[in-house]
């Protein structure tokens, strides 16, 4: 057993609005640069829909993530590494800039200069680019924003696959829902292995994944690698960027921006513990369906005390241990079952997880068994279908996003009978198999989600912050142009790291 | 002086710095080491420019440099015809393969809005150089033909006189035009690769196939100690290899010289045996001259009297040369007193030896410089270099018994007289104890 740490994140698509918040906070801050005004670390797509680059979840066509051989072995889609290095003069598997979008901007100077005339002054589009004029806006990275566009171009997300999906074209039976995307800071990325310069690391004392910019060549494997098509082409520098997880303000104890900024409340950040030894064995499970328990299965008990004592031969700090024993992300992902990975079938083993969002259930209302009020009405017959949530979030296994909606659903029946009706149906909570205390506690995080239950981030230890300054030497590097890196300048090894104060709706935390 | 200037300085310069020029911008500016791919504004043009292009030119460019390295394996390779025909129909395929390539990227480039904002002014000089260079090498295919073969007795022995700082450009002087233009191209081509695109070339990611899949980097800081100590000895062994390459590369140059003197001793063509025999005999005469030579000089330093010759030889006119002690140049006279007259004939401006043969003024000419000497003042005439007189010399009289009849100093006292009798059979010498005064 080789324990290692990871920050992971859990995003409650059931309270997401799809406000594209957190999108806006995190473009200001790393993207609002030369060469990647198209790019969006995080972004937030709304489903059904192709998404953003379009198309991106279609992986016979990009070629992303591994592909389990015959024998067991696992090899990036792409093709061994003879054939990636065979690639580098023109990469048939990358997208262009059309694939995602030309970015633009509007002359917003003509309307403050315009002088006076009948007509009213227009500030039209110019491409970022090349600074011509555009005619027609042909894509953006929220193109297909809340359905927007024709049921045609929708309908070719990859997720109705096995889905008759004709009947969703009808607004009676339409449905809809947000999800928004980061780097998922996999365990097993593909972006790593495909980099032909070796420029891409997993940080291995809290697992996030960078680009070192110096090491970077620009083959630009990486963008075709990553499945989740989170590694941007810088084409101003010729280097892939992606999401850093803000990892200044994570090495500060402090959320991502994305997290921090989210008006619903709907992100958790937190440590996880895992078997570094066994991701080639998860990551290589033969059926695809079993891929999402096969992650499960590598994540480590924080309160096993033989866990404990492998985590600090491994040398991972207490305060991160302890993080580990109150992670949000581990009670939901591991012990409550309500959080899912994305697309666990590309087998990068993604550390992005989500909890599926509810829908009206137009049967059940009809038939008055949400009015019931002792049991719950069948997740399967709930708007959004529960195939096309399986297609997303479990290889297309059904019973795990049940069990998260049912558990969801129960404890909205249950907190609904405590509140409203002043009882106790525990007979909802045993069948789903939650206990009281459980579903309070759940209900605590989901509903209440108190800021410090949300992000249970420690912050890195004095010995680790010196190491960190230290590591951005020799095996580090600069992850990010264009000022990124000025931590650099200050490496002295003696230095206090000074203690950041977080406020939060005006409450010293 | 044109030939010497684009094949020996142009290259020399050119791959000084491309050399050093790359290393500084690896070292100074790393991100900027590569290729700025366009392929993400443009897709389908790069892939019909880009992957002839690198196909045909990585193709060429070895074949280029095997021919180089290896100019005994290439030869033997081309020797046959039907493999010398292949090569150049291969070659000349995979250049127009290039060309092709070529023109499309450059079209690509003036043509896509998108691209030209990342476009510098480089890339485009770039792209031309290439143009004029794989269109020569086209060219030459074409006009030129048989190239791979007839390289290993022009152009390769050139570059080799260039690695080996012995530059001989009468390999390349009397190529065609075409041929040269070719290789001054190339000199320019080595010479832009630290200051464009080029530098791609450098970064091949070759260590790509041997390092593990994933990548994984440990900064805590037990496992961090542990790998600083191995970043200190690598820095360290880095130093070390550094100063031996430094230190092996000087010895290599200087070898080179050292081990063709070494090489040709011990496998250069050999002398037959007539020849070695005729060679040692040269060798033999001039040593038995030189014995001979050495054997006069120390007789005539044990002697205590050098002969310069018989009283009755001597004339007013017409000098004889003799040899002092000192092994200088004498010249002896018939005065008007009808005793000897003995003057060096060592001038006094810079050491030529003076004629003996007397003028109308009673004068000897050294020739050199045109300087006049009287005989008998030893004076040099007023427009001579030579400022200082001649000197005289003593001179002893001696009949055949050896009995001294006459004597003179340095100083020209004379002492004596000769018998009238006796002058046909005494002769004139030069005395040591003379010399000693004097």
């Amino acid at each position: 057993m080789k324990v290692r740490a990871q920050i992971a994140m859990v995003l409650n698509l059931d309270k997401c609005i799809g406000c594209h918040t957190c999108s806006v906070t995190c473009k200001r801050v790393w993207t609002s640069r030369k060469g990647v005004e198209y790019a969006w670390f995080n972004n937030v797509e709304t489903k059904p829909g192709t998404g953003f680059p379009r198309d991106w979840e279609n992986q016979k066509r990009w070629k992303g993530g591994w592909v389990r051989d015959a024998k067991g072995n696992l090899t990036p889609a792409m093709g061994g590494k003879a054939k990636v290095l065979s690639r580098i003069f023109a990469n048939p598997d990358m997208p262009e800039i059309d694939d995602y979008y030309e970015p633009f901007d509007y002359d917003y100077g003509k309307l403050q200069d315009s002088p006076e005339r009948k007509a009213v002054p227009t500030a039209r589009p110019h491409s970022a680019i090349t600074g011509e004029r555009m005619e027609k806006i042909e894509g953006g990275p929220n193109w297909e924003d809340d359905l927007g566009g024709e049921f045609a171009k929708r309908a070719e997300d990859a997720n109705f696959q096995g889905i008759e999906k004709e009947i969703y074209s009808q607004f009676e039976n339409t449905f809809m829902m947000h999800l928004p995307r980061l780097c998922e800071h996999c365990l097993n990325p593909t972006c790593v292995a495909v980099c032909p310069s070796g420029a891409i690391y997993k940080r291995e004392e809290d697992g996030i994944v960078l680009i070192d910019q110096d090491k970077c060549r620009g083959w630009r494997m990486c963008v075709s690698g990553c499945p989740y098509k989170k590694i941007y082409y810088n084409w101003q520098t010729g280097k892939s960027e992606k999401c850093i997880m803000c990892y200044p303000r994570v090495e500060a104890g402090m959320p991502t921006l994305c997290a921090e900024s989210c008006v619903g409340r709907i992100r958790y950040m937190g440590v996880m513990l895992y078997d570094a030894d066994r991701i080639k064995e998860a990551a290589a499970t033969e059926q695809e369906k079993d891929l999402y328990e096969a992650q499960l299965g590598i994540f480590l008990d924080p309160f096993d005390e033989s866990v404990i004592e492998a985590a600090r031969k491994e040398g991972i700090p207490e305060s991160w241990l302890e993080a580990a024993r109150n992670s949000p992300v581990y009670k939901m992902a591991v012990e409550w079952k309500i959080a899912l990975p994305l697309h666990p079938e590309y087998r990068t083993l993604p550390m992005i997880w989500y909890i599926p969002p509810l829908s009206p259930i137009q049967a059940a209302w009809e038939n008055g068994q949400i009015e019931d009020g002792d049991s719950i009405p069948d997740v399967r017959s709930l708007r959004i279908p529960i195939k096309y949530l399986a297609n997303l979030f479990t290889s297309g296994s059904e019973e795990p996003v049940a069990l998260a909606l049912e558990r969801m659903l129960a404890m909205r029946v249950y907190m609904r009978g405590l509140t409203v009706d002043k009882t106790t149906n525990t007979a909802v909570l045993a069948k789903v198999g939650l206990t009281e205390k459980l579903v309070k506690l759940m209900y605590r995080y989901l509903a209440i989600a108190s800021y410090e239950d949300r992000f249970v981030i420690p912050a890195s230890h004095r010995e680790y912050a010196n190491s960190m300054l230290a590591s951005l030497e020799p095996g580090g590097g600069c992850p990010l142009s264009g000022g990124g890196c000025s931590l650099s300048g200050q490496k002295s090894g003696q230095q206090e790291p000074k203690l950041v104060q977080i406020t939060f709706n005006g409450k010293k935390k | 002086m044109i030939d010497s200037l684009l094949f020996v300085a142009l290259p020399y310069l050119a791959i000084f710095v491309g050399v050093f020029g790359s290393i500084y911008r690896m070292r100074t500016a790393p991100m900027t080491y590569s290729s700025l791919s366009s392929q993400f504004l443009e897709s389908k043009g790069l892939m019909w420019g880009s992957l002839p292009w690198h196909i045909g030119i990585t193709v060429i460019l070895l074949a280029h440099v095997i021919a180089f390295l290896a100019p005994g394996f290439w030869q033997s390779l081309v020797s046959h015809q039907a493999v010398l025909q292949a090569v150049e129909s291969i070659g000349l395929g995979l250049s127009i393969l290039c060309l092709l390539g070529l023109i499309i990227l450059g079209l690509r480039r003036l043509t896509s809005a998108k691209l030209q904002a990342v476009t510098s002014v480089m890339d485009l000089v770039v792209i031309l150089l290439l143009l004029l260079q794989v269109g020569l090498g086209t060219a030459i295919a074409v006009h030129c033909k048989w190239g791979s073969a007839w390289c290993s007795g022009t152009t390769t022995p050139y570059l080799w006189s260039l690695v080996t700082f012995q530059p001989d450009v009468s390999h390349v002087s009397d190529l065609p035009l075409l041929v040269k233009a070719h290789i001054v191209g190339a000199w320019l081509f080595i010479l832009v690769i630290p200051f464009s695109r080029l530098v791609h070339m450098f970064a091949v990611p070759v260590e790509y196939l041997f390092r593990p899949p994933q990548n994984v980097v440990w900064t805590n800081p037990r496992k961090f100690s542990a790998d600083n100590q191995h970043f200190v000895r690598e820095e360290a062994r880095r130093h070390f290899m550094r100063a031996f390459a430094g230190i092996a590369f000087g010895g290599f140059l200087l070898s080179i010289g050292t081990f063709r003197n070494v090489f040709s001793f011990f496998f250069g063509p050999r002398l037959g045996r007539e020849e070695e025999t005729e060679l040692m005999e040269l060798r033999l005469s001039r040593l038995e001259s030189t014995v001979g030579q050495r054997k006069l000089e120390l007789e005539r330093q044990a002697s205590n009297y050098i002969l310069v010759g018989k009283l009755a030889e001597l004339s007013p006119a017409n000098g004889k040369y003799f040899i002092d002690f000192k092994m200088q140049p004498a010249i002896a006279f018939k005065g008007k007193d009808e005793l000897p007259l003995l003057i060096s004939a060592k001038c006094t401006h810079l050491g030529c030896t003076v004629g003996n043969q007397v003028d109308q003024q009673g004068r000897i000419l050294c020739p050199c410089h045109v300087s006049y000497f009287d005989i008998v003042s030893g004076e040099p005439n007023a427009e001579a270099p030579a400022k200082a007189p001649l000197p005289h010399l003593g001179w002893v009289i001696m009949d055949d018994g050896g009995k001294v009849l006459a004597r003179r100093d340095a100083g020209g006292k004379t002492t004596g007289a000769v018998d009238p009798k006796l002058r046909e059979t005494a002769c004139v010498y030069i005395s040591k104890d003379q010399e000693g005064k004097a």
